[in-house]
This record gives C-alpha cells, sequence and structure tokens, in this order.
C-alpha cells in the first residue's frame, strides 16, 4: 500500500490554506513527499511532511476570510446574546443568581476539599517520601499497630537498605521555655538536622544546608522568631530552655518560614536529634519496643519502595531474633501523601482528617453546582417558549441548526461567565466569615493557571446546562411554531424529570441537615454518667529532675496538695479533687497484661485521689468509693466499671481482683455504672481507677498513653463570672509555682471540642443547605412567573365563570405539588443510606426515624409555598377583566 | 535606479524560473537550486518567495495539467514576466560592471 502523508496535517493544511493556494502547494507537498516515500525514508517523510505544514502557516498563506467570518458571526452571536439577556431582566437575574449562588458553594466546598486533598503536594522529592509504621502482631488479638516507631529505625533504615537515601525522626516535646519568671510551656520539636534535605521547607535566614549544626542549636519558624525577638535579629540570639532538671541554653541557627497548613509535619521550634543520648536513656535508645517518634524515610531515585519492604524481615531477624518470631515484628512504609486522609492506619503525630467527610462535602458542592445547572437548564426551556417566533423567524430567514444552538449555547456561556465573577467575588470575600463560621480553615492563593481552570468551568458549565435548551429550541419546526403548536411532549417530560431532581438533592441536604444537628444535639446533651458544668481543670506542674513516670505524677500529685489547700479558702471553689485524666481528653492510660488464662487484655486506667468521684458525682452502683483518710484506699483499693467488670468476666466483683497473679496487692471495692469518659465515637472501654499505680503497674505488659498522665486538679466554680476563675488561680499558683506558667480549661469545653470534626461538617452542610435552597427558591420562582404568565387569560376566565380566589391558589400551586412530593420521596433512601453511613461514626446515635423525614418534607413544602405563594396569590386577586383584555 | 528590490534568494529563483523555461513550478526549482548551489532550501520557503514575486509582478502564473502523481493535484508553472527579465538583466550588469573593475590578476573572466 502506498503510504499517505499524515491525515491530520493534511486536514489542517486544507482548514486554514487560502484555497486559491491550497491545490498547487499541497501537490508540492504531496509530490516531495512520495518522492522521499520512495526513496526509502517513509517515517522521516511523515516527519517532514508535518514540518513543511506548519511552516506553511504564514500569514499571507491563511485563508482570511473564513477566520475572519468565524470572528464575525461570534461577535454577532455575543452581541445579540447580551442583548437578549438585557431584554429580559427578571429572567437574567435568576438565572445568573442561581448559576452564582451554586458556583459559589462548589468554590468554597471545592476550595475545603482541595486543601484536604492536596495535603503534603509541596515537597519536590513527595513521591519518594514514606512514613515508617510498625505492627507487632502476637496473634490472639494481641496486636501492636502504630505510626510512631523506635528511635533506632533511623540507623537501622540507613544502614542496612541501600535503597534509602536518608532516615528522619521527628517528635514533639513539650518544654518550659524562657527565662524565669515568663516561661511558657510550649512545643519544641526534635528533628534529625536533615530533615530539611527530605523535605522542601524554606530556609529565610541561616545556613541553607545545615539550617542545625549542632546540639546548642535551635531553629525558629518566622512567627515564632517575631514572638521571642521581635525586630531583632534572631540569628545568634539564645534561648533557655528547660529540659530534666537543667536549664540549656540554645543559639538561634536559623529561621524558616511558617510550614504552610497543608503540611502534616507541623512545628514551630525545633533542635537537633542529636541532643537524644542527653535526652533518652541508653535502653531507650537502643529499644525496638518503645515507639514515640514519627520516622520518614528518603528513597533513592529510581528505587521502589517493595524491594525495602521485601527485605524487612531479613533485618528484623539479625536483630531481634530471640525474642520474636519470624513476621511477628513488621515494618512497614506509608506514603506521604497518604497520610493525610488514610484511616486504616493509626494516627501518629500527625494529625489525620476524615476521608468520608471530605469526599461527602465535596460530592455536597457538586451537587448544589448541578442543581444550579439544572435550574438553570429547566428555566431557560420555560422561557424558550417565549421565543420561539424568534426561532421561527430566524429559520425561515435561513438560520440552520448549527448557527441557532451556537446563538443559544453563546447565551448561557455568557451567563455562566458572569455568575462565575460574581460567585468569585462573592467566594473570596466572605472566605474570612466563612473560615470563622465552619473553622475550615481554608487558604486561598491565587494562581494565574486557575483562570484556566475557571475558564474552563465556564465552558462546561455553560456547555451542560446550556446544551438541553439550545438543541430543543433549534429542534422546533417552523410549521409548528408559526402555526402556534406547543413544545414536545417529551421536553416537558424532561423538564419536569429535572425539576424533581432538583428537589431530591434540596430535601436531601435539608433532612441531612436536621439529621445531623439532632445526634450533635444529642452528642451536646447526652447524660454521660458525670456532671461536668462549671468545672475546671488544671494541669499541676511536676517536678522537672523527676526520672520515672510514677515520680512525675507523684510530685504533681503532691503539688496539687499545696494548691488544694489554698484554694480551699475560696468560697466559690468547692470539690476539689485529682486525676490523672479528666472528661473531655481523648487517649486516657491504655494498659495491657496476658490473664491467667494466656488471654491478652487491655483496659484503661485513671489515678485519681479520693475526691475525684465527688467533683464529677461519678456514682458507684456497687460496693463504695474511695474513703477520704483511709490509708487502706490509698494503698491498695481499686474501683473498676461495669464494662471492667463484664470484660474480666467478674461475678460479683466486690472483694475481688483482676484476673492475673502478676498483679501487686489490690482489691475492688466498687464498681461504677459506664459514664462515658472517651467521646461518644467509642463505646464504653474497661476502666480501672485507682489511687496508687504500683500494684497495677506489676501486672502489665504494655502501657501507652495518648492523653499526659501527669495529674491535673479539678473543681468546681460556683461563681457568677467565669472570667474570674484565671485571676483566682493566677494569685495562687503565682505564689507557689513562680515563675511556672499555668493552663486551666473548662472541661465543658474540651468535652464540645470533641465533636469539632462533626460540628464544622454540619456547619459546612449547612451552609450548602441555605445555598441550595436559595438556588432552588430562585428556580422555583422562576417557573411560577412562567405559568402564571402562560395562564393569565385561563386565570381571568376562571373567575368571571365564578373561581374564588383560593380555588385558583389551589389551582395554580397543584402544578408543581406533584413533582415536589416527588422529590421528597425519592430523597428519603438517599438521604437514608447516607446518613447511616455518617452515624456510623458514633457508638451512640440517635435512630433515623420517619418524623426527621416528613419534618424535611414539611420545611421543604413550606418553603416552596413562601416562593410562589406572592406572585400566585396577585395573579389569583388581579382583575380578571385586565388580564383577559391585556392579553 | 532599481526600483525593485530583490533579495538573494528572490533572485535565485527568479533565475530558476528563467532558466526551466516552461517546467518551472516549485518542486523543480527547488531541485535546480538544490543541484547548483547545493543548498537545502525548504519548500514552503519558495513558495513563500514565488508569492512575493508574483506579487511583484516578477514572474506570472498558470495552472497545469492534472497529473496521477501528488494525489491529483495540479501544478501551478510560473513563467518569467517581461519586468522581471529586466530586473535580473539590470542586476546582472551591476554585478558584471563591478566585477569586471576588479584588478585582473588570477583569471580572466569569460564574457556572460
Amino acid at each position: 500500500m502506498m503510504e499517505s502523508p499524515p491525515r491530520w496535517a493534511d486536514r489542517f493544511l486544507t482548514w486554514f490554506c487560502h484555497p486559491d493556494l491550497l491545490e498547487d502547494l499541497q501537490g508540492d507537498l504531496y509530490e516531495l513527499f512520495e518522492d522521499k516515500v520512495e526513496s526509502g525514508q517513509p517515517r522521516q517523510a511523515r516527519l517532514l511532511f508535518i514540518w513543511w505544514v506548519l511552516r506553511s502557516l504564514r500569514y499571507d498563506v491563511i485563508k482570511k476570510t473564513s477566520l475572519k467570518n468565524t470572528g464575525t458571526m461570534t461577535r454577532n452571536n455575543l452581541k445579540i446574546a447580551a442583548r437578549v439577556l438585557w431584554r429580559d431582566k427578571f429572567n437574567t437575574f435568576l438565572n445568573v443568581g442561581g448559576l452564582a449562588i451554586g458556583l459559589t458553594c462548589f468554590l468554597l466546598m471545592g476550595f475545603y476539599f482541595k486543601q484536604e486533598m492536596s495535603f503534603d503536594q509541596m515537597h519536590s522529592k513527595k513521591d519518594q517520601i514514606y512514613r515508617v509504621w510498625v505492627k507487632e502482631d502476637y496473634g490472639n488479638d494481641k496486636v501492636f499497630f502504630n505510626s510512631t516507631t523506635p528511635l533506632i529505625f533511623e540507623r537501622i533504615l540507613e544502614e542496612n537498605f541501600p535503597e534509602v537515601e536518608k532516615a528522619i525522626t521527628f517528635v514533639n516535646n513539650s518544654y518550659l521555655v524562657g527565662e524565669i519568671p515568663n516561661r511558657i510551656n510550649e512545643q519544641v520539636s526534635i528533628i534529625s538536622p536533615d530533615l530539611f534535605e527530605v523535605f522542601d521547607f524554606q530556609i529565610n535566614q541561616g545556613n541553607q544546608l545545615s539550617p542545625l549544626p549542632d546540639q546548642n542549636s535551635i531553629i525558629l519558624s518566622e512567627s515564632y522568631a517575631l514572638k521571642y525577638f521581635g525586630k531583632e535579629e534572631p540569628i545568634g540570639q539564645t534561648l533557655s530552655i528547660q529540659i530534666g532538671d537543667e536549664e540549656r541554653k540554645f543559639a538561634v541557627s536559623a529561621v524558616f518560614g511558617d510550614l504552610p497548613r497543608s503540611s502534616s509535619l507541623q512545628f514551630d521550634m525545633a533542635i537537633s536529634s542529636s541532643n537524644n543520648e542527653n535526652l533518652y536513656s541508653e535502653r531507650a535508645l537502643n529499644a525496638w519496643f518503645n515507639v514515640f517518634v514519627e520516622t520518614y524515610v528518603l528513597l533513592k531515585d529510581q528505587t521502589q519502595i517493595e524491594s525495602v519492604e521485601a527485605k524487612v524481615q531479613e533485618v528484623v531477624m539479625t536483630h531481634l531474633k530471640d525474642q520474636v518470631e519470624y513476621g511477628q515484628y513488621q515494618m512497614g512504609f506509608q506514603p506521604l501523601t497518604d497520610i493525610h486522609l488514610n484511616p486504616e492506619i493509626p494516627v501518629g503525630i500527625a494529625p489525620v482528617g476524615n476521608p468520608q467527610y471530605v469526599y461527602i462535602l465535596g460530592l455536597i458542592g457538586l451537587f448544589v453546582l448541578i442543581t444550579a445547572g439544572v435550574n438553570y437548564a429547566t428555566l431557560s426551556i420555560g422561557q424558550s417558549l417565549k421565543r420561539q417566533k424568534e426561532v421561527g423567524v430566524r429559520k425561515v430567514m435561513g438560520a440552520m441548526k448549527k448557527s441557532l444552538v451556537g446563538q443559544y449555547l453563546m447565551e448561557s456561556w455568557l451567563i455562566t461567565l458572569v455568575a462565575l465573577i460574581i460567585s468569585l467575588v462573592i467566594a473570596y470575600s466572605i472566605l474570612p466569615v466563612f473560615n470563622t463560621l465552619t473553622q475550615a480553615d481554608v487558604d486561598l492563593n491565587f494562581e494565574p493557571w486557575h483562570l484556566i481552570l475557571y475558564l474552563g468551568l465556564v465552558i462546561v458549565i455553560g456547555f451542560l446546562s446550556g446544551l438541553y435548551p439550545a438543541l430543543i429550541l433549534s429542534g422546533l419546526k417552523i410549521t409548528n411554531i408559526l402555526s402556534g403548536q406547543k413544545a414536545p411532549r417529551r421536553a416537558f417530560y424532561i423538564r419536569k424529570g429535572m425539576v424533581v431532581f432538583q428537589f431530591i438533592i434540596t430535601v436531601f441536604l435539608i433532612t441531612s441537615t436536621l439529621i445531623m444537628s439532632k445526634q450533635l444535639n444529642y452528642l451536646n446533651s447526652k447524660d454521660l454518667g458525670y456532671q461536668y458544668d462549671a468545672t475546671v481543670s488544671v494541669p499541676l506542674y511536676p517536678d522537672p529532675s523527676s526520672q520515672r513516670l510514677t515520680e512525675f505524677i507523684n510530685s504533681a500529685m503532691e503539688n496539687g496538695k499545696i494548691l488544694r489547700e489554698q484554694l480551699k479558702k475560696y468560697p466559690e471553689v468547692s470539690d476539689i479533687g485529682m486525676g490523672s485524666h479528666v472528661f473531655g481528653n481523648q487517649g486516657w492510660g491504655q494498659l495491657s497484661f496476658t490473664d491467667d488464662a494466656q488471654i491478652f487484655r487491655t483496659f484503661r486506667m485513671l489515678v485519681v485521689d479520693p475526691y475525684y468521684f465527688e467533683t464529677f458525682n461519678i456514682k458507684v452502683k456497687e460496693g463504695r468509693a474511695f474513703e477520704a483518710e483511709s490509708t487502706l484506699d490509698q494503698r491498695e483499693s481499686i474501683i473498676i466499671n461495669q464494662a471492667a467488670a463484664d470484660y474480666f468476666g467478674l461475678q460479683d466483683p466486690i472483694g475481688k481482683k483482676l484476673p492475673s497473679q502478676e498483679f501487686g496487692m489490690h482489691n475492688i471495692i466498687g464498681v461504677t455504672e459506664d459514664f462515658n469518659f472517651s467521646s461518644l465515637h467509642n463505646p464504653v472501654e474497661p476502666l480501672v481507677i485507682t489511687q496508687n499505680v504500683v500494684p497495677i503497674y506489676d501486672g502489665i505488659s504494655d502501657h501507652g498513653y495518648g492523653d499526659s498522665p501527669i495529674p491535673k486538679l479539678v473543681f468546681k466554680y460556683t461563681g457568677n463570672q467565669l472570667t474570674k476563675v484565671e485571676e483566682l488561680l493566677q494569685n495562687e499558683w503565682e505564689q507557689i509555682f513562680p515563675g511556672e506558667e499555668m493552663n486551666f480549661s473548662f472541661v465543658e469545653d474540651n468535652i464540645r471540642t470533641q465533636y469539632e470534626n462533626e460540628q464544622r461538617m454540619n456547619k459546612l452542610v449547612s451552609f450548602a443547605t441555605i445555598l441550595s435552597i436559595i438556588v432552588a427558591g430562585l428556580g422555583l420562582l422562576g417557573m411560577t412567573v412562567l405559568m402564571i404568565n402562560s395562564r393569565v387569560r385561563e386565570i381571568g376566565i376562571r373567575k368571571v365563570m365564578g373561581a374564588s380566589e383560593f380555588s385558583i391558589f389551589g389551582l395554580l400551586t397543584k402544578s408543581f405539588a406533584p413533582q415536589l412530593l416527588l422529590g421528597i420521596l425519592l430523597s428519603i433512601p438517599i438521604t437514608y443510606w447516607l446518613m447511616r453511613d455518617w452515624l456510623n461514626n458514633f457508638a451512640f446515635r440517635i435512630n433515623i426515624s420517619i418524623d426527621i423525614f416528613m419534618l424535611g418534607g414539611i420545611i421543604s413544602i413550606l418553603v416552596a409555598l413562601v416562593v410562589i405563594s406572592a406572585h400566585v396569590l396577585r395573579a389569583a386577586k388581579a382583575n380578571p377583566v385586565e388580564s383577559i383584555q391585556r392579553s | 535606479m532599481e526600483r525593485t528590490q530583490v533579495g538573494e534568494l528572490e533572485e535565485l529563483v527568479l533565475l530558476a524560473v528563467g532558466s526551466l523555461l516552461d517546467e518551472a513550478y516549485a518542486v523543480s526549482i527547488l531541485k535546480v537550486i538544490k543541484e547548483h548551489t547545493n543548498r537545502n532550501i525548504d519548500v514552503t520557503a519558495i513558495h513563500s518567495v514565488l508569492r512575493r514575486l508574483e506579487k511583484k509582478g516578477l514572474v506570472s502564473s498558470q495552472m497545469g495539467g492534472a497529473t496521477s502523481k501528488r494525489g491529483g493535484r495540479r501544478k501551478k508553472f510560473f513563467s518569467l514576466s517581461q519586468t522581471g527579465r529586466k530586473v535580473l538583466d539590470e542586476i546582472m550588469l551591476v554585478r558584471s560592471t563591478l566585477y569586471n573593475k576588479l584588478p585582473k590578476i588570477t583569471f580572466i573572466l569569460p564574457r556572460i
């Protein structure tokens, strides 16, 4: 077969080339092409042909007339579109308004969605960075799965895996920073000095290559440099940090740009991990079973993580062959960009979002946009009836279907463009309000390429929502139009269908908002089994030179007793107690042991003083609470909750012991109700309450703390002004612990923040709901006006014949009723399905009952009535003589 | 005195058109120039030059008959117009006059 030149290039040539020049030029190119093919270089021939075609693209070759024509036509279309839109201001307002609101909702939800989805994307080597997890699996549910790792991993990874370019560690510790008496408790991160070679964080001042040169260097973020040194040059300044019982001086060696919100790693102050020898014991440095740092690895270019994974067991076994069996100790790698939205891997130090919420919100944004688009389509089909004559005349004058479609698409593009501009202005200007309202924390940086995105949005939305009306209008038959026949039935049904669709989404949003609010209400008002109103929690000050956890706890308790004596003199302070954990904070101490039947058991532990129960009014249902002066209770009495009694299989638990011989001397004296000490996302877990940790610690094999176990002082505040609490506490604190920072919080607030995510989601959905109600309302309004306009004469005649205003009102309203009812009905399964999914996030949840759907339906109907009633009433009341004469 | 400015490539093409008599179309011009000067000129450049020359009135064109080659496309043949010939003559005159003034040391130029 004969080779032929590339078709597209040839077509392109035909398209742009002036017809007078085409034949000869094309012939010449063919001839040369054939020559080249005959000389045995078909590939080259094709390439050359393309090259010639492109080279022919010169000013004097281009077909001027055709381009000029297209330009003129576009300009003409645009002008006519603008005139049509200007003429019918009310409809244009409805169309633009509806689309603009839908787009605003879409943009804001889109910004939020994008922010959540693009976490950790700012690093150039992001695809080669992984976070290490460690999983110990000994069978029988004895599994320890963590995204924090032992310190030793950094060295093991760098030494044993040639694929690993670098391994770094990251951990946050809290230290007192600054000079006495102005010390502040700050999060100080301890990072590997080469962290900045893995992550692309910006060093603004100081040495780019080694920002953290030695043990005594500290780096600060821009905002922290400002906080500590104001306008002074930060480099070289010193900062004191209390580490253990030593106050050390660190010199500022570099200042880095504030870390972006969309970074999983967050820190403002960091010292080098070369300090680890001073910070941790020899044992902790080399331990394999003590996890507390996040470890990240950077792979070398062109290497795959699988080749590292394949060797993990081999390396682990060379170190741990005496302690674990093959496969029990696993080390795994999670891609950096996967951290933020993957709930499968446990949370390390980096916070993790709930992907379900993000997807739902993104979907809702899209839904509202679709509603707005559908709205536009239905409205313009409705309005198109008015324009039948215009179409007829255009067709008679010889307009082709293609040019008519072009004309109507131009109108919808114009509308979309105007709507987008309006919605961008709205979105950008209400963003701060949106952020405070929803705490969504969306950060907006405008970049030039967004323009292309927005333009694409206009083209796509304008096309999708304008195409159908354009096709309907341009497809009308001239004879039908000019003889005054109605639009085809098919279009009628599709339009009704689109209205129903719009109602479905709106009703779905209304009902979902109701369900979410009801659940949140339930979360905030459920009886948790204890009282926490006006209860204050103050973290106590432990002796900084303590070595072991028990010493920390005990020294803080001793300090707490001093503070308690001082606070007793205030009449507005009552029920002072102390405990290692307070309600509203997640992650109470989790301990585990293997019981006498060789079953692995896990429970939570709370260390208290005898007054803690009174402060929170916790009820003991069997046995008794701790007695204040009893030394026996101080030494060996423990109280468990009902869940623990069930879990340990203890019938009649009073006087019994925990099911392992390893525990020290202890005795169960009471059983409490299952009060909800953790958030209502989780069922109540087994809990052991003790005054003395020693006998419990004796029997356990593992422990972990998500919440600091350093004791807190808790008391009820009965004063009128809650703001006075701080003053009062500060006064006493100053005297006992001069120079140390005092913190306090209301338990109530902490409990509420447990549902922050859900609150935020509820607010975002409510926001979308309101916007979608407005969109649907505008649509309904437009349809009502259209319907009334087309029935003015009918209404007039009916009134003349004696119809009452009320019956006319009913007649007009009835035309929307079936669609609205269908919408309400169809939204029920969607709402039920999605909301049941959402409610599954909670161990304690409301039932989705029929009344909530009824309420949603009634609200929708009321909104619809309000929207249409004004116009319908006016039509019903109109003087029939005028309406009959006018038309 | 020259009213019509002619560039170097234009001059070359003009000469080629003249020398090819009835067979002057873009591809043959391309080949002649390649043969005599060993210069690889893009066919699109030749087209561009031919259009320019035609506009200046130095060449005239007419379409040839259809052939089975070239996808059935006709060729556009060019011939030197009277003005074209005159311009060439003038250029050559200027050149030879000036050239003849060069000191005749090495060899004698044959007459054109």
